[in-house]
């Protein structure tokens, strides 16, 4: 009924195929990631996913295949047309890409000094708000490379949703952290997703987390991508697709395996 | 033999497209610095890095080729009996040939590899990707600067590379090996003009300037995003710039010439 609206792809690619030289990465992928939802892409390493993520940034043309984003066709933009995008969508890098010669907060600020004119107290305030959100205080002053692996993550999210993006593309968000930080990633990615409707996209390995947070699994493999609910796919009659989900997709559909009755039609 | 010629085709138009791509990068650069805010900021820190802290190497160079002149011409000079025009030949040569050329080569090594190693890295970091992401254009950003640092401090520092060379070749000729300092000040002043030799100058820094600006940000820009790439590419810069500033003072000398 309400599904196709409730479930309209924000983010959509369709019969995308991409190639580096000769090593094939996608051959007639088509998937959507819904609007006000949150995706969690999967699959072995090297699958793409990170590719992927790159594809729906705009940073990495596919060489056939269309790619909407909130309606609008991204294959065949200008760099101008694909900024004008890109301020609507928000990037979690793998690896973070902070500026290293620049501060944190000279960091997290970038995106506000450049596209608002706010002035510096509420900058501050702004900043340390996505700060602290991230369980970060007391490294305004610090530069990325002084940071472990799992700050500096955090801090890219900081800076990732501090323009308050519509879409949310976290590569990898949770790797790295310890089960804390993991749980207040997940809170946090959660509650930005229910009460701002942000769409969001991440790529993790984390299996419990993703089950539990996700509204769709998109498991990419053979060059396509499967996808259902964290319960359709643990329940998969493909025994690929349980094994790659593990112990911790048969704990999820001991769990929640009723809400498979209802949700298909 | 066939095949030989045609790798030889393959490489040269792979050369011309390159060159294609360099020349685009430029005109975008162009674009980027007529596109309000200009980077002050960021352009005085690059100025600092490219210029100021190269002050050092080019006062010591300008003076050791001073020295230099002073001597090797002084010796050929009193052959003749001319040595009262030392002040000439060592204005002329460094003013017209050796200010802008040694400038832009040192320049090239300190300043022009480490813009490429910066860029490149950041590249290889996914800075630049993540700038795009933020919609911020990194040509805009990081390339710009950088450039224009490149374009604003050569003349200056071939200016200051020529005074330099001046002085030091007054050192040698007057104060050691005795000849009268006016008569060397004079004959500079007489021999040096500026709608020839002091715009000639000005104009080879320039395009020098023009040059490694744009093959040392390119090379960076372009670079593979790995450290083997991003230390081939500073290489690279070396190499490219090099022989483009000595290619380009053969063809500007030739062109003033005619
Ligand atoms: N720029 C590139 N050039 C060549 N190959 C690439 C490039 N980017 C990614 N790849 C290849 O594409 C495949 C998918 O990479 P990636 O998207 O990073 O995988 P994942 O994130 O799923 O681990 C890998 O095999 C990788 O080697
Ligand atoms: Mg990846």
């Amino acid at each position: 009924m309400t599904e196709v609206d409730e479930e309209s792809g924000h983010v959509e690619a369709r019969g995308v195929a991409l190639a580096f030289g000769r090593r094939e990465i996608f051959r007639d992928l088509d998937c959507r990631f819904a609007k006000g939802r949150i995706s969690v892409l999967m699959g072995g390493s090297g699958t793409g996913k990170s590719t992927l993520l790159r594809m729906i940034g705009g940073l990495q043309i596919p060489d056939v295949g269309s790619l909407r984003v909130a309606g609008q066709e991204l294959v065949g933009l200008e760099e101008a047309q694909l900024k004008a995008m890109r301020g609507r969508l928000g990037m979690l890098f793998q690896n973070g890409a902070l500026l290293d010669s620049m501060s944190v907060f000279e960091n997290v600020a970038l995106p506000l000094r450049e596209h608002t004119s706010l002035s510096e107290t509420e900058i501050a305030e702004r900043v340390h708000g996505r700060l602290s959100a991230v369980g970060l205080s007391d490294i305004d002053e610090l530069l990325p490379g002084e940071l472990s692996g799992g700050m500096l993550r955090r801090a890219a999210l900081a800076r990732a949703i501090v323009m308050e993006p519509e879409i949310l593309l976290c590569d990898e968000p949770f790797s790295g952290l310890d089960p804390p930080n993991v749980s207040r990633i997940e809170a946090l990615l959660t509650h930005l997703n229910r009460d701002r409707g942000l769409t969001v996209i991440i790529t993790s390995h984390h299996m419990a987390t993703s089950l539990r947070m996700a509204h769709r699994i998109l498991l990419l493999r053979n060059m396509g991508c499967v996808d259902g609910s964290p319960a359709q796919l643990a329940s998969s009659r493909d025994s690929a697709i349980r094994e790659f989900l593990g112990q911790d997709g048969a704990e999820y559909l001991a769990h929640h395996g009723h809400e498979l009755e209802g949700a298909e039609g | 033999m066939t095949r030989g010629l045609a790798n030889l085709g393959a490489a040269t138009l792979r050369q011309i497209e390159e060159l294609g791509r360099m020349i685009r990068f430029g005109a975008r650069i162009v674009m980027a610095a007529s596109r309000p805010p200009f980077r002050w900021r960021a352009f005085m820190a690059a100025v600092y890095d490219s210029g100021v802290l190269s002050v050092a190497l080019i006062c010591a160079a300008g003076l050791t080729v001073g020295f230099v002149l002073g001597l090797q011409l002084y010796n050929t000079l009193v052959r003749f009996g001319a040595e009262d025009s030392l002040g000439t030949a060592v204005g002329l040569s460094l003013i017209r040939e050796l200010g802008p050329v040694l400038t832009g080569l040192l320049v090239t090594g300190r300043a022009g590899s480490a813009i490429t190693a910066e860029i490149g890295a950041m590249r290889t970091g996914q800075q630049l990707d993540g700038l795009r992401m933020m919609a911020i254009d990194p040509i805009h950003f990081v390339v710009m600067p950088r450039a224009m640092a490149i374009f604003f401090v050569l003349p200056l520092l071939s200016a200051l590379f020529v005074s330099l060379g001046i002085f030091g070749a007054y050192l040698i000729g007057v104060e050691l090996l005795g000849l009268d300092g006016g008569t060397f000040l004079a004959s500079l002043e007489a021999a040096v003009e500026f709608d020839t030799d002091v715009l000639q100058s000005l104009v080879k820094s320039v395009v020098f300037g023009v040059l490694l600006a744009l093959i040392a940000t390119w090379r960076g820009y372009s670079c593979e995003p790995h450290s083997a790439g991003v230390s081939r590419a500073t290489t690279s810069t070396v190499v490219t710039a090099s022989i483009a500033i000595l290619l380009a003072d053969y063809l500007l000398t030739a062109l003033w010439s005619l």
